[in-house]
């Protein structure tokens, strides 16, 4: 058997014990009578696993209680609440108005996802144009959104997309492209594509910074080697970019799913789930269940779960795209 | 490389279509904000408004005793309106409130998460990724009945509870890489010269990462300064309610004051998005690692 270095050789030996740094640390440790590692590891996580008990896994285990007992204002006031076993499961998925926020939550997170996505590849990669003056510009702007509440960026939308006197109509008559007002968000067939538009412009920025961020990631000698290969602007990055940011596109798609289904501040700034019902999503039913006369918490607990159990399935998508990725 | 004169022409157009984009809303706000009800609804087809105003940030900031000339005839004025002052207070309480909690829970379990091996921590921490998928909405409707048990219903401490429960996940997941990539020697040297393994971070390695403390505190306030739907659900009175809620009680008010609105909406969004331009490095940093939140 070879050793190597004489503190292995003499384990018994003070001075080689405290040649290696960690048995040295854990010398010193004992030596001062401070706490074991999960003794401190305990103390420093208590302020933290208090406030995740309270305000997160007692929710969610609290939120399973709710959804299986009727919780309405009497039964608030009276603080009795009746077990009704999957009576309020069974009446949200028999309620065609949930089925329809559903199937909307979907409609609403593929486009905004799917846009966001091709628009987020292609303005990190007008940003990494670091010879184009006006690319500066645009990286310096992008992250303004980021900022801007979200329930103020619904607003603002709902100014912009005003039939009498939006800014968009305006913008539109004064480059003459159109010569009456267009009705962009009160028009039920394309209300939900109205509402991605804000969604989009609002969480784009971080879906840009994560590809820019990838991008300096890519080794520029591929780049050299395409160009001695002769290889043009679309084959580089079809045959190089594309495959390389496939990793991070994947992580954006998933977070931004699973985020995407619980819209809800745009969705109560600008159409309140109208016109008629063809913007109510799963968050906005869960919301309106239970914070609006009759006050149906029950109900809206169990339509707040099944939206919980989707994006769950989601998030284990993306850990598993995550390990993936780093093994 | 040299870029072609039409590239380098194509690239232009697209970056001036992109920065109209990101821009357009904002400038749309401050136009807004900047006219009067009547001159908006006088000439619908420009961009400019025929006439500026000041008054109705002047309606606003003096919370409705002073009405200027636009709102002279107006006979009604949002209670919310006028009770801004409490809402700018809460909003900043809370927001700073959350920023520094949460940094401080944050670091203490990010420095268990990079230094001390223990399994039971890094299960906590595979945890967290998952805790950042939970809808808020799912979490709000119980911790709603339960605060209203507790007598927790308006008032800031409940939505600070909630609000530094829900950002305490992402801060662990941006510190305890940072930490990790401090070398542990510097808390070695630390440890000879007589620090304990708990001072030995607050001296050396907590300074070293000042960088990722602004980033997550950046984010962190930012975000917090933005919530609505907790607040929204917590905090129904007008002396309790946050700067974003009060826009969010205009939506459905008897009557629509577009253009008050849209001053509300910049006021609300001067400061998160000063801070993101002012802190931009920091905030691209985050957003970068954590990757978690948007």
């Amino acid at each position: 058997m070879t050793t190597v270095g004489g503190a292995s050789a003499e384990p018994n030996h003070p001075i080689g014990r405290l040649a290696r740094p960690h048995e040295a640390a854990a010398e010193l440790r004992r030596f001062r009578g401070e706490p074991s590692a999960n003794l401190l590891g305990v103390v420093m996580n208590i302020p933290t696993l208090l406030t995740l008990a309270l305000v997160l896994a007692y929710p969610i285990i609290y939120a399973a209680y709710l959804s299986l007992h009727k919780v309405a204002l009497a039964e608030l006031r009276r603080g009795i609440f009746p077990f009704v076993a999957f009576d309020n499961y069974r009446r949200i998925l028999s309620d065609p108005l949930f089925v329809l926020s559903l199937k909307n939550t979907l409609v609403f997170s593929a486009v905004s996802v799917s846009a966001e996505i091709v628009l987020a590849v292609a303005i990190a990669l007008l940003i990494d144009q670091r010879q184009v003056w006006t690319s500066r510009i645009t990286k310096f702007l992008i992250l303004i959104p980021y900022a801007v509440p979200p329930i103020a960026n619904g607003l603002i939308w709902t100014f912009m997309y005003n039939f009498d006197f939006g800014f968009l109509n305006r913008i539109l008559f004064t480059l003459g492209l159109i010569h009456e007002p267009i009705n962009w968000a009160g028009n039920p067939s394309t209300a939900l594509l109205a509402l991605t538009v804000p969604y989009i412009w609002r969480t784009l920025p971080f879906a840009i910074l994560l590809v820019h961020a990838a991008l300096q990631g890519i080794n520029p000698e591929l780049y050299e080697a395409a160009d001695i290969d002769g290889a043009g602007a679309l084959q580089r990055f079809w045959h190089i970019t594309l495959p390389l940011l496939t990793p991070i596109i994947v992580v954006i798609l998933v977070l931004r799913t699973s985020f995407a289904f619980a819209v809800f501040e745009e969705v109560l700034a600008i159409t309140q789930g109208g016109p008629g019902d063809a913007t109510w999503v799963a968050a906005w039913y869960a919301y309106k269940k239970s914070f609006a006369p009759p006050f149906d918490i029950g109900v809206g607990a169990a339509s707040a779960y099944v939206l919980a159990l989707v994006v769950g399935a989601i998030a284990i998508a993306y850990v598993k795209a995550i390990y993936r990725r780093i093994a | 490389m040299r870029t072609p004169p039409t590239t380098r022409l194509a690239l232009h157009g697209a970056n001036v279509l992109a920065i109209a984009f990101f821009v357009l809303p904002i400038v749309a706000a401050i136009l807004g904000a900047l006219q009067s009800e009547k001159s908006l609804q006088a000439s619908t087809r420009t961009v400019l408004p025929p006439e500026w105003t000041l008054d109705n940030f002047r309606v606003i900031l003096s919370g409705g005793t002073q009405k200027g000339a636009i709102f002279e005839q107006v006979t009604y004025l949002p209670d919310n309106v006028k009770k801004i002052y409490f809402a700018l207070a809460n909003s900043t309480i809370i927001a700073v409130t959350v920023t520094l909690a949460t940094l401080v829970f944050a670091a203490l379990s990010a420095y268990t998460v990079a230094r001390l091996q223990l399994r039971w921590v890094t299960w906590l921490t595979n945890l967290n990724v998952f805790a950042r998928f939970v809808p808020v909405i799912v979490l709000m409707i119980p911790l709603y009945v339960t605060f209203r048990q507790f007598g927790l219903l308006n008032s800031i401490w409940g939505v600070i509870i909630a609000e530094t429960g829900f950002l305490l996940p992402y801060g662990i997941l941006i510190l305890s890489p940072y930490f990790a990539a401090v070398p542990r020697e510097f808390e070695e040297a630390a440890r000879i010269d007589g620090c304990t393994r708990f001072t030995a971070f607050l001296r050396m390695t907590l300074p070293l990462s000042k960088p990722a403390l602004a980033s997550y505190g950046t984010i962190v306030f930012i975000i917090a300064w933005n919530d609505l739907l907790i607040p929204l659900i917590l905090n129904n009175r007008a002396e309790f309610m946050t700067l974003p809620v009060v826009i969010a009680s205009l939506v459905g008010d008897v009557h629509v004051f577009h253009n008050l609105m849209m001053a509300i909406c910049v006021l609300a969004l001067t400061p998160s998005v000063l801070l993101v331009v002012l802190l931009r490095r920091f905030v691209v940093q985050g957003l970068a690692v954590g990757g978690v939140k948007g």
